[in-house]
């Protein structure tokens, strides 16, 4: 009830001060102004770009990451590290000595840098991680790409997938390891010569729910082949999904690179590795511990960081995330 | 067209089409026994109820989905079924569709550039790369749209914008026959004649044909020179739009045009609601076939109801 003068104040206020005719002034039309359209340029990497840096965490996890990534390619050049090398092995004083200003990680059993050790063995595990990833990588979106279009492909396909993907990898990799024998290349194909059938298989579910959208009917109509199509209107849309498949390979092949040497098999007698590196000193978790958990340390800097990194990556490239 | 007298030259004749979907005991027969002839620059309507199979015969016609039987002629070739691959491919430049939703039949992550000339690309239809680029920009001015906006992505544009994205990529093909699947039913009330306009100038100035998928009967009527109405799979009447409107047959066409409304509550309070009942039609021993009752005008009827017609139509006369 207290509102009502109010209001009746302000309309009064309104017949005061008139508006006459003069106040008005007439706008035509302007037809082509309504074309315009007011949102800036989108470009889809910039966006991606600045979604994915937008993050503090993914900055810190990206500066560590490049900070092991250049330690562990570029230190191994300086450190002259050799695993065969056993120059000091009957120097007792140089073995086992804890870390110091002079060896920052301390000596291990052959009287050798820690330090140097596990660059080297980084060095040597992320190598088989990228290189795997990328095999991988690409054989699947190829592969998947052509299963998801193609019916009498997906048929056959089909098959070898249910197949293949019921033997665990584990089994197929030891058993590869076994008859191939040791070694970096034989251990890169026994990781990648059956998992490229999961990136496959996920890529060509993606395809299939992208194929017959109608926008894909509007480019058949254009004319456009089918090959254009995958390119040009199904992958683009599946940038997202293929780093998220990135970013978990990665990590993963890693992690069994370590694995696999940790239980002795993969990599031959003169490859240093992260893996060989935690099975050697496992036993001296106690007595020198520094030798175990440094080598622990650097892989678990490495592979969270390259999830991190990876899986933001991945948030950043999905469009939908771009405000 | 038959209005100005010249002679009628026929784009696109479907005869006995019919599509089924699936095979076996989950086949299921969209359309059947459809027959009717676009000629040369007009613009000929289907209309129906949802799931009558509109989309359906579009869609045979643009080659999307196969045929199961009958044929359809463009332009004097057998178009449906299996064809060379040279010719389907100088087929599918001549046929182009319009879509019903803008914002599906857009590539979202394509800019404007390549969705608008696509079809170029496929059929190489510039001398170089600056003769294409002002063959789009040429092409978006045409609909309205500005050459600045080239680099921009479908999702920046508003809903009629897009609709116009989606007919310059389809007419800077040059096609013969354009098919309109709902192309404005997705759209604003406001931009809707917008649209239309644009499709009867394009008409009028390359003297394009259209297959025109409707279910709103008041555009239907302001922009087709043809009607043909659909249900359940069937074409039941064809005729000329104003002969249809004002001479409905087919009791399920008088019932489609009954359901229109009226903008005017006075006459839309009289307003006689005609319900059709599939029950009236005896078609076990006398099968129906599409009868051409008076000139251009066509009806789904058997031999008793034909006669029927005939002396309904003679009444109306006296």
């Amino acid at each position: 009830m207290a509102d009502v003068p109010e209001e009746s104040k302000s309309g009064n206020n309104m017949t005061d001060d008139q508006l006459t005719a003069a106040d008005f002034q007439r706008v035509d039309l302007d037809s082509l102004a309504t074309e315009k359209i007011d949102t800036p340029k989108y470009s889809y990497w910039g966006s991606v770009a600045k979604t994915f840096f937008s993050n503090k965490v993914t900055i810190a996890m990206l500066a560590i990451l490049i900070v092991m990534l250049g330690m562990s390619f570029i230190q191994p050049l300086f450190s002259g590290y050799s695993l065969t090398d056993v120059g000091k092995i009957n120097d007792l004083a140089a073995r086992y000595q804890w870390p110091s200003a002079k060896y920052w990680f301390g000596t291990d059993a052959d009287g050798k840098s820690l330090f140097d050790a596990i660059w080297a063995g980084a060095r040597t595990s992320i190598s088989i991680g990228v290189i795997s990833t990328v095999i991988v990588t690409v054989i699947g979106v190829v592969v998947g790409a052509i299963w998801g279009v193609s019916k009498k492909i997906d048929r056959v396909m089909l098959e070898v997938y249910n197949v293949i993907t019921n033997i665990p990898v584990l089994l197929i990799v030891i058993v590869m390891s076994y008859t191939l024998g040791n070694g970096f290349w034989n251990l890169v194909f026994a990781m990648t010569v059956t998992s490229w059938l999961g990136t496959a298989y996920s890529i060509r579910v993606y395809v299939m729910m992208y194929r017959d959208r109608e926008y894909n009917t509007a480019s058949r109509t254009l004319g456009t082949p089918t090959l254009r199509i995958v390119t040009r209107n199904i992958l683009p849309y599946l940038t997202s999904v293929i780093v998220t498949q990135v970013s978990l390979s990665l990590p993963s092949f890693i992690s069994y690179e370590v694995f696999l040497s940790f239980v002795g098999v993969g990599l031959s007698q003169n490859t240093p590795s992260l893996g060989r590196l935690i099975n050697q000193y496992q036993t001296f978790m106690t007595s020198y511990p520094y030798l175990f958990w440094f080598p622990v340390i650097a892989l678990a800097l490495i592979t969270i960081s390259l999830y991190i990194v990876g899986q933001n990556l991945a948030d950043a490239s999905d469009p939908r995330t771009h405000m | 067209m038959l209005a100005n007298g010249s002679e009628v030259e026929t784009v696109l004749s479907i005869r006995d089409l019919a599509v089924t979907y699936g095979s076996g005991k989950s086949a299921l027969t969209a359309v059947e026994h459809v027959n009717f002839d676009i000629h040369k620059g007009e613009t000929f309507s289907l209309v129906g109820e949802s799931g009558s199979g509109k989309s359906t015969i579009a869609k045979a016609v643009l080659g999307i989905n196969p045929t199961s039987s009958g044929s359809i002629n463009f332009e004097g070739t057998k178009i449906n079924g299996k064809l060379p691959q040279k010719l389907r491919h100088s087929i599918d430049r001549k046929i182009q569709m319009i879509f019903q939703d803008p914002a599906a039949s857009l590539n979202e992550r394509a800019t404007v550039d390549y969705i608008i000339s696509e079809g170029l690309y496929n059929y190489h239809l510039f001398d170089s790369e600056e003769d294409r680029e002002n063959k789009v920009r040429k092409m978006m001015e045409e609909v309205g749209l500005l050459p600045e906006q080239l680099y921009r992505y479908p999702h920046e544009f508003s809903g009629g914008q897009r609709q116009r994205i989606g007919i310059a990529r389809a007419l800077i093909m040059q096609p013969d026959l354009v098919v309109a699947d709902e192309p404005i039913s997705a759209l604003d009330m406001s931009i809707r004649a917008q649209v239309l306009n644009l499709l009867k100038k394009f008409q009028q100035e390359a003297g394009i044909t259209y297959l025109f998928i409707a279910h709103d009967l008041s555009v239907v009527r302001y922009i087709s020179d043809r009607i043909a109405v659909i249900r359940r799979g069937r074409i039941v009447e064809v005729a000329e739009t104003e002969e249809l409107f004002t001479h409905p047959i087919h009791p399920y066409t008088q019932a489609l045009l009954s359901a229109v409304p009226v903008p005017d509550p006075k006459l839309a309070q009289h307003k006689k609601l005609i319900v059709y009942d599939p029950k009236i039609h005896h078609y076990e021993n006398d099968k129906p076939s599409l009868v051409e009752i008076l000139p251009g005008h066509f009806v789904y009827c058997n031999k008793e109801e034909e006669a029927k017609y005939r002396s309904e139509l003679a009444a109306v006369a006296n």
